[in-house]
């Protein structure tokens, strides 16, 4: 058990810093301010990995599972749950390029794998992004 | 970023060299640019005139695996020039590594503004975009008729193949050159192999033809900048381009670069270029062009990764893949998976 401030909270210590004290002195140098901006929206994507990289992973490990007719549990150990999904998305595309999911039902399986990892995928990476495309289909909606 | 002041004296020397008078520097100031090359405004005095130029420098990296250098990129600018494509004047080459160390160009500087966040939302740029997507139209239709064949250095499908399966070529040597096994890739891998259009001739293309890389004043489209991805492909594909989500700049509900509707400049290309465009063919360009830019994310990201390019704005691009990844899947999803 380590004191804290927790992994979460160092990061945010450090966001902040850059934040309050150091991107306000950049002002005047485009780039190097830019890239400051940059560095802390990593900062905060650390931090969502942190939260939720274990229930994506399961989220990732089940949808393979039902996707692959397979009912093996994910390891416990996070590098070894990691090297595991490695491994299953590597026969996944194998089977991908061989044609193996070219036909519905598998196809449409496939496919809603696809859209639920490439979302969750932005949940950490980019939040903001998942938001704006929901306003945008549901004012689309609205106007049909 | 301070400015060396040996570099300012280079400069100066170099402008009296071409233009055989004495210059004097009034300004020198870095602009936006991209991560492999660096741009500077130069404000200068000679001969009793003002004048604002700006030079575009190589840095030792490049962006992309296929680029052409400044050599490359300042000959099609004055072709583009001559052809009547809105494109800043080009001035001078110069190879030379002892100048400034890098080869560089300088272009005659022209007012407006390029950041494409600014091209969309700028208050007093609404009636420019109002006109935009007829201008890019026009435009791109004279950059397609531009003379392919008086530029040997321009890359394009190898014999035997289409635009769109050389594209195709290119994302899988990509993605095994990084060793990905993403399988939202693979699917668009397979997906675009599965949907590739017949034939397609292949044009002189622009190659980053898109919000971003236009000069924007208050009249509109002023110039046309970033030649250095220009290359031989499909019309249909620098149609493509612009209206990816990424290049709208936040303005998701308007395809064409967050600034207008996609029909009104294919509807102006074709007036202009006398071609008919499938739209179903664009359509399929867009696919592919997000799932070439998911692809290229990852490789940016790979730089810094291990190429040995330390970068925060490359290591970001890794992340970002995503965003283009899961619009592939949506576009995909409108034709009906």
């Amino acid at each position: 058990m380590y004191d804290r401030p927790t992994l979460n909270e160092l990061l945010d210590a450090v966001r902040v810093h850059l934040e309050e004290n150091i991107i306000p002195l950049l002002k005047d140098d485009r780039k190097l301010y830019y890239q400051t901006l940059v560095a802390v929206n990593m900062l905060r994507i650390a931090g969502r990995e942190l939260t939720m990289n274990a229930l994506h992973m399961q989220a990732e490990w089940d949808r393979l599972n039902f996707l692959q007719g397979s009912s093996g549990t994910i390891p416990a150990d996070d590098d070894e749950a990691r090297q595991a999904l490695a491994e299953r998305n590597h026969r996944l595309c194998e089977d991908i390029a061989a044609g193996a999911y070219d036909q519905h039902p598998r196809k449409a399986a496939l496919f809603e794998h696809l859209l639920a990892t490439a979302v969750e995928q932005l949940q950490v990476a980019n939040p903001h992004f998942i938001q704006v495309l929901a306003l945008e289909d549901n004012e689309r909606d609205r106007r049909r | 970023m301070p400015i060396p002041t040996d570099f300012r004296q280079r400069i100066t020397e170099y402008l009296e060299a071409v233009t055989g008078s004495p210059v004097e520097i009034i300004s020198l100031q870095t602009m936006a640019g991209g991560a492999s090359r660096d741009t500077w405004l130069i404000h200068m005095r000679a001969q009793g005139q003002e004048e604002r130029l700006v030079l575009r420098r190589d840095l030792p990296t490049s962006m992309l695996d296929r680029t052409l250098d400044r050599e490359q990129e300042f000959a099609l600018m004055t072709a583009a020039h001559a052809a009547g494509v809105r494109v800043p004047q080009p001035r001078w080459f110069c190879s030379e590594p002892h100048i400034l160390g890098e080869p560089f160009l300088i272009y005659g500087y022209v007012e407006g503004v390029s950041l494409g966040a600014q091209v969309v939302s700028r208050p007093e740029l609404a009636e420019a975009r109002r006109r935009l997507p007829e201008q890019m139209g026009e435009q791109l239709a004279r950059i397609h008729r531009m003379d392919a064949a008086s530029f040997d250095f321009l890359p394009g499908p190898r014999p035997g193949y289409s635009p769109a399966q050389e594209a195709v070529l290119q994302v899988r040597a990509m993605l095994i050159r990084l060793g990905v096994q993403n399988p939202t890739l693979a699917f668009g891998v397979r997906w675009v192999e599965r949907h590739l259009p017949a034939g397609g001739e292949a044009v002189l293309l622009h190659g980053d033809f898109r919000v971003g890389n236009f000069i924007v004043s208050e009249s509109g489209l002023n110039g046309i900048v970033d030649w250095e991805f220009s290359r031989l492909g499909d019309p249909c594909e620098e149609l493509a381009w612009p209206c990816l989500r990424d290049w709208r700049y936040g303005n998701g509900s308007l395809r064409l670069g967050g600034i207008g509707q996609r029909e009104p400049f294919i509807q102006a290309y074709e007036r202009a270029s006398g071609r008919t465009i499938d739209r179903k063919i664009v359509d399929f360009w867009e696919i592919l062009g997000n799932l070439r830019w998911a692809v290229t994310a990852l490789s940016q990201a790979n730089r810094h990764l291990a190429q040995g390019e330390t970068s925060v704005e490359l290591a970001s691009l890794g992340r970002r893949s995503a965003e283009m990844q899961l619009e592939m899947l949506r576009l995909i999803a409108e034709q009906g998976v």
